[in-house]
């Protein structure tokens, strides 16, 4: 009997454990940055500013970092081994046409984008993540959704990239 | 009335009652539609080399909005107690007044600082959340050098929508409450003021005194003329 509580001990122990490191944020201090438009991207005028908005909010939601600074802030120097810059540029957006969407039952027609993102260690500047992402919406849909997504799946990125 | 003059006033008439009705649909400000702004959470300037001081002079709305307290004119509309440029001044004299960086008046500031004030309140967003943004454009003056340093500061917040007036309100105010303290967390721990501030104090080395310059030239000859 004793053998079996001894078992359940350790068990809770390493559930608990394995809880509070999951818990723990990812990163010491993430910096965003604002994502400029390659020439000839036409988006709305505050779509920049709602992806920079959008992007703090879900890194802060997923809670992969102690504190979200905005851009160009100051980063003790103790943490910057630690800390990461999010920046990026949105290469690529297609408006869509809701005619072609209709036409083919939603398998084409959309709005997309696509960016390039990086994600650099702030001591070294080491590359961590560095590649395009590609979202997509409805025709009909606001432009600014594409932002929601595109913070999403970027967020993932940033969980999933090993230390 | 004449019968001509029917037609014209069928078409008039209905025209003249809709921008009556528009006009009576302007919200109002009222104690239940109306937030307050005050920073919720203390904003830590970053530290400076030396002990500076810093003066508000200004701060100027270059919103170019015509009512720049209301925020929303949907729901019955929602509106700020104050200005926008009041709720401004206010939350950067206290944080630097907190952080000891605050002058007690112009003479005695080393850095003026004269705020521009380009958006404050919500941006444009899906429609399924609140956006607050305030965009700031702070020119900082050196009192001694007379040489100026132009730094903007954005600060972002996204809250979720809401259908309840209670909670739409509630939501606005802590939207534009972590908008603001994001905006001026931006501009006092950001780099651009750290250069700011700290480049022009490396000034080159004075230039020597004429007094100086006539000793480093005579002293060679001194010595050749003692030895004459």
């Amino acid at each position: 009997m004793r053998k079996y509580y001894l078992l359940l001990a350790a068990a809770v122990f390493l559930l608990t454990t394995w809880a509070s490191a999951k818990d723990q944020p990812k990163f010491k201090s993430i910096e965003v940055k604002h994502f400029p438009n390659a020439e000839g991207v036409e988006l709305p005028p505050e779509f920049s500013d709602f992806l920079y908005a959008e992007l703090k909010e879900t890194l802060q939601k997923k809670n992969l970092a102690e504190q979200l600074i905005g851009e160009d802030e100051v980063v003790d120097s103790a943490d910057a081994a630690q800390s990461v810059i999010l920046e990026g540029r949105v290469l690529e957006y297609k408006k869509g046409s809701v005619v072609k969407e209709q036409l083919t039952r939603g398998w084409g027609g959309g709005r997309s984008l696509t960016a390039h993102v990086k994600m650099l260690r702030r001591s070294n500047n080491e590359v961590m993540i560095d590649k395009d992402i590609k979202v997509g919406v409805p025709a009909m849909a606001d432009p600014k959704h594409l932002a929601r997504f595109l913070a999403g799946k970027i967020a993932g990125e940033m969980k999933h990239e090993d230390r | 009335m004449r019968v001509r003059n029917f037609p014209y006033l069928a078409f008039g008439l209905p025209l003249l009652l809709l921008r009556f009705s528009a006009a009576a649909d302007e919200p109002k400000p009222t104690p239940e539609n109306t937030i307050s702004i005050k920073l919720e959470n203390e904003v830590k300037p970053q530290t400076f080399p030396r002990p500076i001081k810093f003066f508000i002079e200004k701060v100027v709305d270059r919103s170019g909005s015509p009512e720049p307290m209301r925020v929303i004119k949907e729901r019955g509309g929602v509106f700020l107690d104050k200005q926008p440029t009041e709720i401004v001044q206010q939350a950067l004299t206290d944080t630097l007044q907190k952080s000891t960086l605050l002058a007690a008046d112009r003479p005695s500031a080393d850095y003026l600082l004269t705020v521009y004030l380009f958006h404050f309140g919500l941006g444009e967003g899906t429609g399924y959340e609140f956006f607050g943004k305030v965009d700031l454009n702070v020119v900082v003056k050196n009192v001694s050098t007379g040489k100026s340093s132009e730094i903007t500061a954005l600060g972002t917040s996204i809250q979720g929508a809401a259908l309840r007036k209670k909670n739409i309100l509630k939501n606005i105010q802590a939207n534009i409450d972590e908008a603001l303290e994001s905006a001026l967390r931006n501009f006092l721990r950001g780099t651009k003021l750290r250069d700011a501030v700290v480049v022009p104090d490396a000034k080159p080395a004075p230039p020597p005194q004429a007094s100086e310059i006539f000793r480093f030239v005579a002293r060679p000859l001194k010595g050749r003329y003692d030895h004459a």
